[in-house]
């Protein structure tokens, strides 16, 4: 099985940490922007027809921000040219200031079974320091009209001055609000975004003081049934994301609109960042990628490894040896003695230890030849 | 061409560093048209970049002149340049005895120097005409009376005459040319004697092999002399002979009194040591010039590739650089911590310096050095004398009766205001004083003697820092004292790092392994485990501090299919960690190992 990922690439006003492809200033594009998106999704569809695909995920950007009409022609075409699967899951990313009970209407009545709204906090200071468009209690009006549906939240950790009690209290409110998932990021200050200044003066939080925050965030979420199964995402049983589980298992996926990436037939291709290039090469019939790669065997065990250890339930040995016709154990040997207390193996099973799942970079980089 | 003696000078140029020898060079060969102003590089003499960058030479570069004086006569001009640095003292004598006059350059803004006395005590010493030049009399401060005074009551030098110039403006340098022709003497010498010449210096050329860089004493050589050396007693057929303009150019012969070079095909530096004297094969001189000394290394370091799998690259440039460098030593070496690599011997702190900067720029080899040692005498229980450059190769405790430990005469020249820092500074650092000398109201020179292995471990950063850049420092080796020397060990994780070992006074143990476990603190990176880090002494644990354990290092939210930019952020972590060694358990940055040199002592 396979997913799809559609790009929106408008918001209405940048995050000071966002370095995604989104561009508020473009949003007079949308239109235009939509008839290439059915374009791409038409050619991509017809060159996979023999795939069936489960998943579909429209994030950005904020795809809430444009006319839910366009959201459903996405879903229009996919299910026109694409071979999806009954049951399929179809995510949508909300931002809680651009929604209303007309756009969740029209989502559901296109299919859309799964909400990711994002929260970061829930202190409107804050999230008006990080320039967000909505207030707490904005997310919570969101929550409402989502009442009943399967839906997620996104919380960030390191803010300036951020306490683990705040931390805390954002999971709470989501929480209240009836989520089923809860995905606990670290701020992350990218080069170019307003953000990296503050990062720049010392006014983010410390790595440990994160790590601080992030052992008590998951012991919370823990007492509240919401489990981790990967590094940055809890949910009540049953509601893990099944798209985001695609990557980590190294499934197959396309990606559609600018800056989206793909993996097919062991190819991984990225498409243009640019708005107007993109628009340009679809229309002109051109091909919007940027980068491809064939993935070499030694650059695909590693991936099935780097992306699999990122999850609670690590990887799956056998998997491995049939896939890439190795011999793990042999392969890797001097890499497992090393790594032993960091890792638990059970059978066929090898993951990394929960208490070192927040340090796991070090862990993966070691099997990388 | 018969080439007259005498209308021959041989001389060269030395001065304390920056006050102007090489641009004084320039000046010259511009004005003996030599070279254009328009064609000419800065600094001509000094070819490697390295020397052009730090304005030192370190390799010496002749050059033949043509003058036209006043008499009406055309005068060859042989200018030897010569390093400035303390580090190249020996190479300095060897190209002096090539000469029979030398240029003495004085800062007018900043009088004599600790160099300018070394190296004119140097010139002297080798019967050289000393000729006063007074410089930088294009800058406001200049003091030239004060220079001239200085040299006469500190050098007993006549520098009444002593031409006051700007190298950097080109004042007054027909002077100086005219008193080259009156002041130098010709060379004397027989043309019809058995050959004799002296090596300065040599080089090794991938297509000629070894060129000798000589002085014709006796004799003629020429194309097709047979020629051999005292020393190594082999014979070569010479295939050229020629002078430096500055480009080598080949000649019929090179007559006695006359400088240039001799290519034999000789594939062996080792063959044509700098301080050995040439003669024909076949009617050979009955003696040797006198005065050969090889060249003895002071400063010795462990040398090791950073990618171990880098050894025989490392192998290649060493044995290169020594190809063209009598004085640097090596030997292979063998670390627990680093794996393979040399030990290598250098003259001083800046030899050292530039032999590592040469691999690295050269050879594009990334190299790991330890920190630089000297060489201690071990009078061992059992009766035998061991010398031992490498801190890890000291045996042990129990077999030690006692060791000596190598000491210089340092001379320090400050003015009077920083006189107290310096004696506290060279107390620290165990010296004992020994004499000071008002030399004007401006000038005292301080006389010390000191153990070298304080001055290998930041004395110059101490003295600068502490006389804001005004002393000026040179020294000598003067034999070794019996001393109450320890090994001080680090311990990483619990295990010893040998790379890491001192030897140091007893006195000192505490305080540097203090400060090397705090540097070391700073440099190595937080990793999976807390890392706790040790100076001990001869087993027992005299300071400790602790590396953290790191306890986030995942990456965060890249949007999740762009699975590429994940790799290439862990492909740059795992760069990051290639830089590094593995010393038992514990990932340290190559620098750690040159870093606890740094630290600093005058807080």
């Amino acid at each position: 099985m396979a997913g799809i990922y559609v790009h929106v690439p408008f918001c209405k006003q940048k995050c000071t940490y966002c370095d995604f492809a989104s561009f508020p200033k473009e949003l007079g594009k949308t239109e235009s922007y939509f008839a290439c998106l059915y374009r791409e999704l038409e050619g991509r569809g017809r060159a996979l027809k023999d795939k069936v695909f489960d998943t579909i995920y429209i994030g950005g950007g904020t795809p809430s921000v444009v006319p839910a009409k366009f959201i459903a022609g996405v879903i229009r075409q996919i299910k026109k040219f694409f071979n999806l699967a009954e049951n399929s899951e179809i995510t949508i990313e909300l931002n809680p200031g651009t929604v209303d009970e007309e756009k969740i209407k029209t989502y559901k009545s296109v299919g859309i079974n799964r909400f990711s709204i994002g929260l970061q906090t829930g202190y409107d200071e804050q999230l008006k320091k990080l320039n967000r468009i909505h207030t707490a209690k904005d997310f919570l009006l969101a929550c409402n009209l989502l009442k009943g549906e399967n839906f997620s939240a996104d919380i960030l950790m390191g803010l300036a001055n951020q306490t683990a009690e705040q931390v805390k209290k954002s999971i709470e409110l989501a929480i209240a609000g009836g989520v089923s998932h809860i995905s606990l990021y670290a701020l992350t200050p990218e080069v170019g975004t307003p953000i990296y200044t503050d990062y720049l003066n010392g006014e983010l939080l410390s790595d440990d003081e994160v790590a601080d925050i992030y052992d008590s965030a998951r012991k919370y979420l823990e007492e509240k049934g919401f489990f981790r199964y990967e590094v940055s995402n809890f949910a009540k049983k049953g509601f893990e994301s099944k798209h985001n589980l695609n990557y980590w298992r190294r499934g197959e996926y396309i990606g559609v609109g600018v800056s989206a990436s793909s993996f097919i037939d062991n190819r991984r291709f990225t498409n243009t960042f640019s708005i107007d290039e993109y628009m340009n090469a679809i229309i002109y019939n051109k091909n919007p990628e940027i980068d491809s790669a064939v993935i070499e065997l030694e650059d695909a065990c590693f991936e099935f490894i780097m992306l699999g250890l990122r999850t609670v339930d690590g990887i799956n040995i056998k998997e491995f040896n049939q896939k890439f016709n190795k011999d793990f154990d042999s392969e890797y040997k001097s890499i497992l003695l090393e790594n032993g207390k960091y890792l638990d193996r059970d059978g066929f099973n090898l993951k990394i230890k929960d208490e070192y799942l927040y340090v796991q970079n070090t862990i993966i980089t070691s099997f990388m030849k | 061409m018969a080439v007259d003696k005498k209308n021959i000078r041989n001389f060269c140029i030395v001065a304390h560093i920056d006050h102007g020898k090489s641009t004084l060079a320039d000046r010259l060969m511009e004005k003996t048209g030599q070279v254009s102003e328009r064609d000419m590089e800065e600094q001509l003499l000094d070819s490697m970049d390295l020397e052009r960058e730090r304005g030192i030479t370190i390799k010496l570069t002749p050059v033949r002149m043509f003058y036209t004086a006043k008499d009406g006569e055309e005068y060859i001009f042989n200018l030897i340049d010569t390093p400035g640095h303390v580090d190249f003292t020996y190479e300095v004598s060897r190209s002096l005895k090539a000469c029979e006059g030398a240029i003495l350059i004085v800062d007018a803004t900043q009088g004599v120097q600790a160099q300018t006395l070394a190296n004119a005590y140097l010139a002297i010493d080798n019967d050289l005409e000393i000729m006063p030049v007074i410089n930088k009399m294009d800058l406001a401060s200049a003091r030239p009376d004060d220079a001239a005074r200085e040299l006469e009551d500190i050098l007993g030098v006549d520098a009444s005459d002593a031409p006051r110039i700007s190298a950097k403006n080109g004042l007054n340098i027909e002077e100086v040319l005219e008193q080259v022709v009156h002041k130098i003497p010709a060379p004397k010498g027989d043309d019809n004697a058995p050959l004799k010449a002296l090596i300065f210096d040599s080089y090794y050329d991938n297509f000629k092999g070894v060129i000798c860089f000589v002085r014709i004493i006796d004799g003629v050589v020429k194309q097709g002399t047979k020629i051999t050396t005292f020393m190594s007693k082999k014979q070569f057929d010479v295939t050229e002979v020629g002078v430096f303009s500055p480009k080598m150019t080949p000649k019929d012969s090179l007559v006695a009194g006359e400088v240039g070079y001799i290519a034999a095909s000789i594939k062996s530096i080792e063959d044509t040591a700098v301080g050995d004297t040439i003669t024909d094969a076949l009617n050979p001189a009955k003696e040797p010039l006198p005065g050969y000394k090889k060249a003895l290394p002071m400063v010795f370091s462990g040398v090791f590739p950073l990618d171990g799998s880098k050894f025989n690259d490392l192998k290649d440039a060493l044995l290169k650089l020594k190809l063209n460098d009598a004085a640097l030593s090596i030997e292979p070496d063998n670390s627990t911590a680093l794996g393979f690599g040399f030990r290598c011997g250098f003259l001083g702190l800046l030899h050292m310096d530039v032999i590592q900067e040469r691999i690295e720029r050269e050879f594009d080899l990334e190299i790991i050095t330890t920190a630089p040692s000297v060489s201690y005498k071990v009078y061992k229980t059992d009766g035998t004398v061991l010398t031992v450059e490498n801190p890890s190769k000291l045996p042990a405790v129990t077999e030690i009766d006692y060791m000596e430990e190598p000491i210089i005469k340092a001379s320090i020249f400050t003015p009077p205001d920083y006189v107290g820092p310096i004696m506290e500074l060279c107390q620290y650092k165990r010296g004992v004083y020994t004499d000071m000398v008002y030399l004007d109201k401006t000038r005292v020179e301080l006389k010390y003697i000191l153990p070298l292995n304080e001055i290998v471990y930041d004395f110059f950063d101490s003295l600068k820092s502490r006389t804001k850049g005004y002393a000026s420092f040179d020294y000598e080796p003067c034999g070794y004292q019996k001393s109450e020397l320890v090994k001080l060990d680090m311990l990483l994780n619990g295990d010893v790092c040998d790379a890491l070992s001192v030897i140091v006074h007893k006195d000192k143990a505490y305080e540097r392994g203090r400060q090397i476990a705090e540097k070391l603190k700073e440099v190595i990176p937080r990793q999976m485990f807390e890392i706790p880090i040790q100076a001990a002494v001869g087993g027992k644990i005299i300071a400790r501090e602790t590396v953290k354990a790191f306890r986030k290092d995942v990456l965060a939210k890249c949007y999740g299919g762009d699975v590429t930019r994940k790799k290439k952020l862990l492909e740059k972590q795992k760069e990051g960690k290639k830089k590094m060694r593995r010393i038992g358990t514990v990932e340290i940055p190559s620098e750690a190992f040159i870093s606890i040199l740094k630290t600093d002592n005058d807080k």
